[in-house]
């Protein structure tokens, strides 16, 4: 009945969701990843009801659906924002430009120089950026989306744990650089935690965030043919 | 139930968009994601006033906030790629870790050293 496994499937997508948000809401830590814990549990109950990846792809094909319309919807933000954007455009330009390089050309590096598969080395390049452009990007060079996503949260997580303090110890003060390192380095994770920190850090993550996966999926069809 | 209705059609003026700008990807063969046009897509008509912040906000409110239940489908794909994490682990890590930092740490001192330069302007 392969109509009941789309509702099962989509049911304990649903579930794990609304569990994993209600832990990220309830102790706001960054370890507790909603995607990353969301998915490990899925993969474990299909592991342990025999049930094969092909059978949640369906479900999978229903449930995105909308994320096309929804990350179209990051352009309210930043047209919310547009007087800040104005007010600091050569620091955010100047800055997310620099991050989007650094990102994508020493990911590219170090992996291509540890041997890595080249399938592998793709998805690395677009980590630092959101998801939704993430894997678009990995799809279109030849990368895997699924590593990718696996490769942003990764980021997103070592970014939103560390990034605050490594910034701190490298003697970076200015409000508006720690909030655009932190969106251009750890995309909404990095966002999240900048807007702990304060409005004004999370605004220009927020925007950063949203700049960077533009800049680096404009950059990633001359960069890449240039790095690899 | 009209707050249903004005949230299902403003999901349609977002999910148009974004077709509009899959076939404008389409036809032009542009490297470039349906979903960053879209979004400076969107940004031009909010800005020309062509589409009022009223006709979308709260469809992309309410979906921004559920952003991350749309990853959660696409990380389960992971379960066919375990070989390459516990081959790779390490390297990719190392590249991880590495890249993260830099990016973090050029990102904030090139800022800070424009928005310093800004101010040195100004006194």
């Amino acid at each position: 009945m392969p109509e009941l496994m789309v509702v099962f499937t989509i049911v304990l997508t649903l579930a794990a969701y609304l569990i994993f948000r209600f832990l990220y809401m309830r102790y706001r830590h960054p370890l507790l990843n909603i995607v990353l814990l969301g998915a490990v549990s899925i993969i474990t109950v299909l592991i342990v009801c025999k049930i094969p990846y092909q059978a949640y792809v369906p479900g999978k094909n229903i449930m995105t659906s909308l994320l096309g319309p929804a990350t179209v919807g990051l352009a309210v933000p930043l047209y919310r924002h547009r007087s800040l954007l104005r007010g600091y455009a050569p620091a955010i330009l100047i800055g997310v430009a620099v991050g989007v390089f650094t990102s994508m050309v020493s990911a590219a590096i170090i992996a291509f120089l540890a041997g890595l598969p080249r399938e592998v080395v793709l998805s690395l390049v677009p980590k630092g950026v959101t998801i939704p452009f993430a894997v678009e990007i990995a799809r279109i060079h030849g990368g895997s989306p699924a590593l990718t996503s696996a490769f942003v949260i990764a980021t997103g997580t070592l970014g939103s744990v560390f990034g605050g303090s490594l910034l701190t110890l490298t003697g970076i003060k200015d409000p508006v650089a720690r909030g655009l390192a932190m969106g251009t380095g750890a995309h909404g994770q990095g966002t999240a935690m900048a807007f702990i920190e304060g409005q004004q850090q999370g605004s220009m993550a927020g925007l950063a965030m949203t700049l960077a996966g533009i800049m680096t999926a404009s950059c990633a069809p001359i960069l890449i043919p240039l790095l690899l | 139930m009209s707050n249903k209705i004005r949230l299902i059609s403003q999901i349609a003026l977002l999910a148009a968009i974004y077709w509009g700008s899959n076939r404008l990807v389409f036809f032009t063969g542009l490297p470039i994601p349906g979903n960053v046009v879209g979004v400076l897509l969107l940004f031009g008509l909010l800005c020309f006033g062509v589409i009022k912040l009223e006709y979308i906000q709260d469809a992309a409110d309410f979906l921004l906030k559920h952003l991350v239940f749309f990853f959660i489908p696409v990380a389960v794909d992971l379960m066919n790629w375990g070989p390459v994490f516990y081959k790779y682990g390490l390297e990719l890590a190392l590249a991880i870790v590495t890249s993260t930092f830099l990016t973090f740490f050029f990102t904030g001192y090139a800022t800070q050293l424009l928005q310093r330069g800004k101010n040195r302007c100004r006194n």
